[in-house]
Formats: C-alpha cells, sequence, structure tokens
C-alpha cells in the first residue's frame, strides 16, 4: 500500500496549484473589469472641474462653454447651488423638469449620498457654491451609506487574510474528504489486486464507485483460485496414482521376496540355482526400494508428505540408522565405519524423524547400489556454526567431475517435461534433496575424502 | 539361547490374499512354528480367535470386510496378545494409526523371510520373556526373572539398570543396540549426557559377565555407535 501516500501528496499537490492559479486567474479578471468600469473617480472629478469652471459674469455665474459642451454631449446636467443662501445661482440649460429648483441643506446632503429624482448626483465645490452633476438615470449605482467601523478597515488586511485561509482551508478539507472517500474505495481494490500474485482468495464488495474493477477482481481471483484446485487436484491423482500402484505391487512383490528368501536359506538347491535366487532376490530388493522412493519422491514433489516435526537429536537419529544397516548387512560387504567427534552427543534439529532415518539410509544404500563389490561407508554428523551435517561417504568407486555435476543439476525424469531419455538416474538422491529442502537444508553432492562418493546433508540446527 | 518354547506360540495370521496367506505360513512352518491359523476377513478372523485363543497375530491393514485396525480392537476385547501389522499402505499415517492403537509392530510388504521371522520372534521374546529367564552366555548365565548372573555356581546379583541394560541388549541379541536405545532404555526419555553413566554401568556388567572384563566378548563394544551382545546358542 505504499502507493496511497503518493496518491494524497500528488492530489494535495494538484489542489494547491489550482488554487494559485485561481487566484491567479481572479485577480486578473478583477483588474480588467476594475479598469473597464473605473468611472466613479471620474465622475467625482468631473464635478469639482464643472465647480472650478464656474465663472463670475456679468448677468450671474455661468459655466465656461467647452465644460458645458461636454457634459451638454454625456446628457449630463449641472446646478450651481449658492453656499449660503442655498438658491440656485445657475443650471445647464438640459435640467430636466422635474428636478427640483430648491434645496435644503438635507436635500444637499441627500444628494451628494444619493440621487435625485434618481438621476446619480456628484458634487463638487466651488468658490462661493456647491456644483452638482447629474447623470442620467441607471448610468452609475451609488452606495448610500459608505461608512465602515474603523476597527474593521484598520483590521482589513488581517480579516482579508483570515478569511482567505479559511476558505483555503475548507476547500482544502472538502478536496481531502472527497479524496478520502474515493481512497477509501480504492483501498480495498489495490489489496484485492495485491492479493491475487499470492494466490490468496479474494472477495471484494462490488459496491461503491468501483464496484465493476472489484467485480473484475473478484472474477480474475475466482479463476485463478478454480486454477490452483485443479492443479491441486491433477498432482494429488498423480500422488495417488502412483501411491496406488506400488500398493498394488506390494502383495505380489511380497510373494516373489518371500519365495524366494525361503529358496535362498533352503539346503536342498544347488548352488548355481542358491546364485539364481540370490540375484532374484537382490533385484526384488531393488523394485521393493523403488517402489518406496517412487511413492514418496512424488508426495514430496507434490507437497502430499505431511511432515512431522519434532526435536530430534540428529546423532543419536543418524547412529540408529547405522546401526540397522551393520545388523542387516549379514555378509558384512559394507563395513561402516562411524566418524563423528565422540564429544558431539547431542546436535538438535526440528525434523521429521521418519525423513531423515530415510534420507541417510537412501545415501547408505546408494553407496551400496553402486558398489557391487563392497566398500566401506563412513558416516558422520559434526555441527558448524549453526548447521548439523550429516555426511556419508565411501571408498567405492565414486563419479567423476560431469557425472557429479549432472547429478547436481539435471532435473530428475519427475520433475521434466522434456523427454528424458538421459535423465535416468535414481531417485534416492532426488528424495534425499527433497527431505533436505522440506527442512530448510541443503544436499551438497560431491567426492567425499575418502577416495569414493560423498554426500553432505545440512540441516539448520534449533 | 533355546527359542524352542517360542515355536509353541499360537499365531493367527489374516490377509485377504490366500497365496500370501500360504507363504506366509510356509515361512513360519520352515522356522518351526507348529500352531498357525490362517483367516481371510475380519468375520472368519474374529470366529478363528475366539476358538484358537492365538498368542500373536499377523494382520493385514485392507480387508475385504473392514480393515485391521478395527480387527485389533476386536481382538484385544478376547485377548491380551501383541498383534502385528503386515501391509502394503506403506504410509506414515497408517503407521501411526498402528502404533497409536498399540500395535506391536508394522511390517510393510514386501518384506523378507528372515525381517518378519526376526519381527515376530522378537516381539515373541519381548511378550513372553518369563517362560525363558535363562540366558546363557560364554562364561555364565542370566537369569533374568531373579536377577541374577550364575556364574560357576556363584550368584551375583545384578542393580536395576544393569537389569534394564542386559534386558534391551537381551532384546536384541546378536545385534548392535545404539548408546541412545540404551541410555533411553535405562534412564527414559530425553536421555541426554547419560553416555559416560552408560559406560561405567557397561563395565560393572562387564565385570559380572565377562572372564577378562577388558577383553569382553560377550559384551562388546561397536565403537562410537553402540553395543552387543553375543548369546549363546544363538
Amino acid at each position: 500500500m505504499k502507493s496511497i501516500p503518493k496518491l494524497i501528496r500528488r492530489f494535495v499537490g494538484i489542489l494547491v496549484v489550482s488554487l494559485f492559479l485561481f487566484t491567479a486567474l481572479n485577480i486578473v479578471l478583477l483588474a480588467f473589469q476594475a479598469t473597464r468600469y473605473s468611472t466613479s473617480g471620474g465622475t467625482w472629478s468631473a464635478a469639482q472641474k464643472a465647480a472650478d469652471g464656474m465663472i463670475m459674469g456679468g448677468d450671474g455665474y455661468i459655466l465656461s462653454p467647452d465644460i458645458q459642451e461636454e457634459l451638454q454631449e454625456k446628457n449630463i446636467w449641472a446646478l450651481y447651488i449658492d453656499n449660503t443662501s442655498l438658491e440656485i445661482l445657475w443650471h445647464s440649460a438640459n435640467l430636466p423638469a422635474e428636478i427640483p429648483l430648491e434645496y435644503t441643506a438635507s436635500d444637499i446632503a441627500n444628494l451628494t449620498r444619493g440621487y435625485v429624482q434618481d438621476y446619480p448626483t456628484f458634487t463638487g465645490t466651488g468658490k462661493d457654491g456647491l456644483m452638482v452633476l447629474g447623470y442620467p438615470r441607471e448610468s452609475y449605482w451609488k452606495h448610500m451609506y459608505p461608512s465602515w467601523d474603523f476597527q474593521m478597515i484598520a483590521n482589513a488586511p488581517r480579516i482579508i487574510l483570515i478569511t482567505l485561509g479559511a476558505n483555503l482551508l475548507l476547500v482544502l478539507l472538502i478536496y481531502i474528504g472527497a479524496n478520502m472517500g474515493l481512497l477509501r474505495s480504492v483501498g480495498p481494490i489495490v489489496e484485492g489486486i495485491q492479493k491475487l500474485p499470492l494466490e490468496e482468495h479474494v472477495v471484494l464488495k462490488e459496491k461503491g464507485l468501483l464496484s465493476e474493477l472489484a467485480k473484475n477482481i473478484n472474477r480474475t481471483s475466482e479463476i485463478l483460485q478454480s486454477q490452483k484446485y485443479q492443479i491441486l487436484k491433477k498432482d494429488a491423482a498423480r500422488a495417488n496414482w502412483i501411491a496406488g500402484v506400488s500398493h498394488d505391487i506390494r502383495t505380489p512383490l511380497s510373494m516373489v521376496m518371500g519365495y524366494a528368501g525361503q529358496l535362498e536359506q533352503s539346503p536342498n538347491i544347488t548352488e548355481t540355482d542358491r546364485r539364481k535366487v540370490s540375484v532374484i532376490l537382490s533385484q526384488s530388493r531393488r523394485m521393493k526400494n523403488l517402489i518406496n522412493d517412487l511413492n514418496l519422491a512424488s508426495k514430496l514433489e507434490y507437497n502430499m508428505q505431511p511432515l512431522c516435526v519434532k526435536p530430534e537429536n540428529i546423532v543419536a537419529l543418524v547412529r540408529q540408522v547405522a546401526v540397522d544397516f551393520i545388523n542387516n548387512d549379514i555378509e558384512g560387504k559394507y563395513p561402516v565405519e562411524w566418524e563423528t567427534d565422540e564429544n558431539l552427543a547431542v546436535c538438535m534439529v526440528q525434523a521429521d524423524r521418519e525423513l531423515i532415518k530415510r534420507a541417510v539410509s537412501n545415501l547408505i544404500q546408494n553407496s551400496m547400489n553402486h558398489n557391487e563389490n563392497g566398500c566401506t561407508i563412513y558416516i558422520s554428523v559434526k555441527k558448524e556454526g549453526a548447521d548439523c551435517i550429516i555426511s556419508v561417504e565411501d571408498n567405492g568407486a565414486g563419479a567423476a567431475p560431469e557425472q557429479l555435476e549432472k547429478l547436481e543439476k539435471a532435473p530428475h525424469y519427475m520433475m521434466c517435461d522434456t523427454n528424458a531419455g538421459e535423465q535416468r538416474h535414481g531417485l534416492g538422491l532426488l528424495i534425499v534433496k527433497q527431505i533436505a529442502d522440506s527442512h530448510g537444508g541443503k544436499a551438497k553432492i560431491g567426492s567425499g575424502q575418502h577416495g569414493g562418493f560423498g554426500v553432505e546433508i545440512s540441516l539448520p540446527c534449533i | 539361547m533355546s527359542l524352542e518354547y517360542l515355536k509353541k506360540k499360537r499365531i493367527l495370521l489374516v490377509d485377504d490374499e490366500p497365496e500370501l496367506l500360504k507363504m506366509v505360513r510356509s515361512i513360519l512352518e520352515e522356522e518351526g512354528y507348529r500352531q498357525i491359523e490362517t483367516a481371510q476377513c475380519v468375520k472368519e478372523a474374529a470366529e478363528k480367535a475366539e476358538s484358537f485363543s492365538p498368542e500373536l497375530a499377523v494382520l493385514d491393514v485392507m480387508l475385504p470386510d473392514g480393515d485391521g485396525f478395527e480387527l485389533m480392537e476386536k481382538l484385544r476385547k478376547m485377548g491380551d496378545y501383541p498383534v502385528l501389522f503386515l501391509t502394503a499402505r506403506g504410509e506414515d499415517e497408517d503407521k501411526f494409526t498402528g502404533f497409536g492403537l498399540g500395535a506391536d509392530d508394522y511390517i510393510v510388504k514386501p518384506f523378507l523371510p528372515q525381517e518378519l521371522l526376526f519381527r515376530i520372534a522378537a516381539i515373541l521374546r519381548r511378550t513372553y520373556k518369563e517362560e525363558e529367564p535363562q540366558v546363557r552366555l560364554k562364561c555364565c548365565t542370566i537369569d533374568f526373572s531373579r536377577a541374577e548372573v550364575e556364574r560357576g555356581g556363584e550368584r551375583i546379583p545384578l542393580t536395576a539398570k544393569e537389569y534394564e541394560l542386559l534386558n534391551a541388549l537381551y532384546r536384541n541379541a546378536g545385534r548392535i543396540v545404539t548408546i541412545d536405545a540404551l541410555c533411553e532404555a535405562a534412564w527414559g526419555d530425553n536421555p541426554y549426557g547419560y553416555e559416560n553413566s552408560l559406560m561405567a554401568h557397561i563395565r560393572r556388567i562387564r565385570e559380572k559377565i565377562e572372564e577378562n572384563p577388558s577383553r569382553p566378548v560377550s559384551l562388546v563394544t561397536v565403537k562410537g555407535l553402540g553395543y552387543k551382545l553375543n548369546v549363546e546358542g544363538k
């Protein structure tokens, strides 16, 4: 969900930029309008100019003709009221009939602030009278009560700033509120998308702004789930098939091994026959191992082998496997050398007892299979740092470097989709690797110090 | 060591495969077991168990009219004798079900005759050991019923730990028993750190049973791995 803060930052950035742009645009528009209609100063100064233009003539006052002409042109009438007598000393020729010709002091106050018969009027101070200019009706609108609290004017900058700030804050809050709503509906969708590659089942509410998206994600998840289920089913079917086949082979093979075993012990057969029987026996044993290996390998491969891990003393475990082999090696063709340091009595690992035993016996079996004329098998457990290392080596034929590399790198036919003609090495080592993997460890195939083949399994200690 | 008394034990074999029954019977008979009965299904097995009262049952897990675990429970109600499973199902779960219900051992098919015989003998010896308390060694006899060693007319008592250790070795006579298994036999679960005590006990046992304790012939050391008890007559 790292993208959400980024989204918020972006949204707020856009907002701030747009607010700036708005303010700038407003100022420009305002300035434009103001210059276009800014005439209020002009009317008052025109009145003053007219007042100044009053000339004392022979038969009373008169406005200078050029100003008169100018007023005439704009359809403005003019009055000149005497300061002391409040009589009209002069008026323009175009004075409308409804304009009174007498004024009291309060009339003058009114016309200064406002209108005479709806004509907006403006005044200018003459030498001994008051010039009143009357503009055409509906040419100006006048503010009749132009007074403000002094404090307000004094604090105007602050008030303006506060108002502006409050406005901005409000806009910001509305914006964030609206965006949070969007983000809230985006949140589950982002979460859902992030869960998809983890193969988790995603169910989103198909409501709100982004319901369409949610619906599609739900569908995708369903498809993924059903595909996963199909694959699991297929894997399970394959593992079950292998388990079934190996089960069915066990009983007939018991018969073969049982009778062959009896025959081998029988005193009544010739030496040649006994050798034949012993071949039957050893091949049956190979088949038995193969069945066991095939079954376990397929289960490990498809994660169908339940791991039953407990703290186990690997030294004791491996020792038991070694002893079991010695006890069963009746001919003594494969002597076992126990090379574990006597001071290492305990090495605890979280392990599945049966699987670890299986891995070690597979390695011993492997040495036996590849050295039919016998060899010494060297088994040891050691502790290196946080790892417990089980090593099984022999002094037999061993393997060439290229063979070792092939064993290490080439996929086993069980995990290979190409025609694996040359990859048919035994399952024994594959199982060892699988078991090491399932315990969070590693199996290293190589040649040991004793000249033959050697494998090291390292497992993490507790 | 004579195992003759074990050969008289009554053994019940149950498997749905008649050919396999025939083979196992022949293996056992060849070894000298004389009282063997067979059954092919749960029903037949229950009937045979009633009339034959076996002293050991060898059961298959999959039977046509039920499974071996059920059968074992049925048999256990009729008498207390060991049960060994012989099955084509090699999965670990089966092993746990079997042992959980108190099976004495478990052999996965296919098996070698020697393996079967060894396991059967081991179970019988373990279960019916009081009938053969005398174990002959090279230069003495161990009398398990009295926890004594008899050596040239002299009777030497065994301590509890010595008895446990010798017993564990005797049950696997001729085979190596690991240090760990011996420690577990003597000191119970989590037997770590007893290796030195074990060595001391083995030395004392040797003083009782060996002619020359520094050159043991009956209780031999397998370096690093464990010990082996060599019994006469085997």
